[in-house]
């Protein structure tokens, strides 16, 4: 039966006028060869984290939100307590070439370091208040670190005249946190070639979380430079 | 046919209103179906243009049409002819009674009796009732004149473009509602609220078979443009049935899908496999026993199956976020694939089979989670003629 499908599908294009054929063709087989690797567009982000579910449920919009399709959390994500969304871009971050458990494994040993250091400084602490300041948490100390490099204003270059202006203006939460890390990372790899990337590494977030530091001083430097050009910042408008 | 030479009498009558005689012999003459005319004194009492008018009675296009039409509806009688006998031939070769035979079981016969393994489904063997299979088609268009009925007709998609002009006249009609709403200060309907949560609009293929029009993307971009309008306005729920058309709900419920009653195995432990759990190339079943004291057992070895700490974080997620952790044993067969989409494939397992095992408030928050959907995404394939599925070699300029 299905080869006397064919056969009639054949002998109908006499029959049927030639802007039908194509149609006929995409109701019987519907080749799809570039078959969508992606998601639908409605299917919602999933919302995995315990203290995030916890909000959802206090606003009741937990049962609505069930309704529709969710994606499936990425192969890095989940609700354990160790799991960090920031430690996670950090890790990205540092991935070359698609190795992550490499990636994960630097800067596991970073934070090692920075335990090791923070421990014996809190050893070394003679009174009980200066002991009380010596933040031991090594995820505290990265997030301290980035919060710390993050710029308020950046320079984009305008055209103006023939002449390119270095305009002053906001920046959003996404660019700054990517500059963020990437200063963090570009200040570790400018690094001798004895020195591990863990321990260099573990510095830069040690002096970064402190507001020290070469890359505390290169977002000042930006601040600087932004606050210099501000005769420029009518240009983003005019 | 009578039918249509009904519809002729009107405009043919007020234009020989005064050739009283003529007109009497005109239908007289068509409705005994010989359209020439050889009669002399005919064409002498007649003027030149109620000549023309008359030859144009069944226009060149209406002709072709009907032809066509016969043609079609002839081979369209054929074909269901031939599926009914095809049909019963199915019925008799699966030893079942021909009389109710459905189209279920002709699925179920053909894909027993031609088994495939062609990886598109749309390639392999089938058997539809013609219908399905050949396109719908429009009606006459046009009255034997070869006058078109619809009022669009000369932008080529008189379907379409009505469904627009209706959507900007709603448009209108809301915006002017709101107006006077506003103009009398009163208060907006409370219940009065437009839900399009759980539906999405019509796609492309699904609006053109719809309209029996072939339309362009950019055509559909702009239906789109204007559904979204109307639906976004404050008053858009007065014309709810109007958008109602042109929405499909996405209708997958995961709670209607039944949730399995665990069996009881030796020991009096309640216990659950999964099969097919799929994620990249990984394939395997996973089997959950309850009351338990969380061992995990994969392929025989325990959660070190896995090197990455990242493998071994997915294994346990869904058991960490419904909290069962420690209550259940968890026993898995896995092959193919890496060491990612093996996980990603026991994480699907473990959190289909703890359906069984939670109340529904876990469940929906498992849904939000996303535990509950299946990652049917593949490596995508490499092109021709690129390095990669998306990559491309860097630009020369000779």
């Amino acid at each position: 039966m299905a080869n006397k499908m064919k056969i009639i599908k054949k002998s109908m294009a006499w029959y049927y006028p030639n802007y039908l054929l194509p149609k006929i063709r995409g109701v019987i087989q519907c080749r799809d060869y570039a078959r969508n690797t992606t998601f639908q567009s409605y299917y919602q982000n999933p919302v995995f984290r315990k203290e995030d579910q916890a909000k959802l449920i206090e606003s009741s919009e937990l049962s609505k939100i069930a309704a529709f399709p969710v994606k499936p959390p990425a192969a890095c994500e989940t609700s354990s307590v160790y799991h960090d969304p920031i430690v996670n871009k950090v890790i990205n971050h540092i991935m070359e070439m698609g190795k992550k458990s490499l990636a994960r494994s630097l800067i596991e040993k970073a934070f090692e370091n920075i335990k090791r250091t923070q421990i014996e400084r809190y050893h070394l602490a003679s009174t009980q208040q200066e002991k009380d300041k010596i933040e031991l948490d090594p995820k505290k100390i990265l997030h301290q670190a980035i919060e710390n490099s993050k710029p308020l204003l950046q320079l984009t270059p305008i055209k103006r005249g023939g002449i390119t202006y270095q305009v002053p203006g906001p920046i959003t939460e996404n660019r700054s946190l990517f500059l963020a890390i990437k200063w963090l990372l570009e200040a570790t790899y400018e690094k001798e070639r004895t020195v591990h990337f863990p321990e260099q590494f573990a510095w830069e977030l040690l002096d970064a979380a402190s507001n020290s530091g070469k890359v505390v001083k290169r977002k000042q430097d930006l601040h600087r430079l932004c606050e210099a050009n501000r005769a420029y910042a009518h240009y983003r408008w005019q | 046919m009578s039918l249509i030479i009904k519809h002729l009498f009107i405009p043919t009558k007020s234009l020989c209103a005064n050739f009283q005689q003529p007109l009497v012999r005109n239908i007289t003459r068509y409705s005994t179906k010989s359209p020439v005319i050889s009669s002399n004194n005919v064409l002498n009492s007649l003027t030149d243009w109620e000549t023309l008018n008359k030859k144009k009675k069944v226009s060149k296009a209406m002709k072709a049409y009907l032809e066509r039409a016969q043609e079609h509806d002839d081979f369209m009688k054929r074909q269901q002819f031939e599926y009914n006998i095809g049909k019963r031939h199915l019925a008799n070769m699966m030893g079942e009674d021909p009389e109710t035979f459905t189209q279920k079981d002709v699925d179920r016969a053909i894909e027993y009796l031609f088994p495939s393994g062609i990886y598109d489904p749309a390639a392999r063997p089938l058997m539809k009732p013609p219908e399905e299979i050949f396109p719908a088609r429009k009606a006459a268009e046009f009255d034997e004149a070869g006058r078109p009925h619809h009022y669009l007709f000369y932008t080529g998609k008189p379907n379409f473009f009505k469904v627009m002009f209706d959507a900007a006249e709603n448009i209108q009609l809301s915006y002017i509602f709101e107006d006077k709403v506003l103009r009398k200060k009163a208060t907006p309907d409370p219940d009065g609220t437009l839900n399009l949560s759980s539906s999405v609009w019509l796609t492309k293929d699904q609006l053109e078979q719809m309209l029996v029009e072939n339309i362009t993307d950019l055509e559909y971009d702009n239906f789109k443009l204007v559904m979204e309008r109307l639906a976004s306005l404050p008053y858009a729920y007065r014309h709810k049935e109007f958008i109602e058309k042109f929405r499909k709900s996405l209708g997958s419920q995961r709670f209607a899908l039944e949730i399995p009653k665990p069996s009881y195995d030796d020991n009096g432990r309640a216990f659950i496999t999964t099969y097919e759990c799929l994620r990249k190339k990984a394939r395997g079943d996973v089997t959950l026993r309850s009351p338990g004291t969380g061992k995990i057992t994969i392929n025989g070895k325990d959660l070190t199956y896995f090197d990455d700490i990242q493998s071994r974080e997915q294994v346990v997620f869904p058991l960490i976020f419904t909290g069962m952790q420690d209550k259940v044993d968890v026993e898995c067969n896995i092959e193919g694939g890496g060491p990612s989409g093996q996980a990603g494939a026991i994480r699907w397992g473990i959190a289909w089979s703890l359906r069984s095992f939670v109340d529904t408030d876990m469940l929906q928050r498992m849904q939000v989670a996303g535990l509950l959907t299946r990652d049917n995404r593949r490596r995508e394939r490499k092109k021709p003629g690129q390095p990669g599925a998306r990559k491309k070699a860097t630009w020369k300029k000779r």
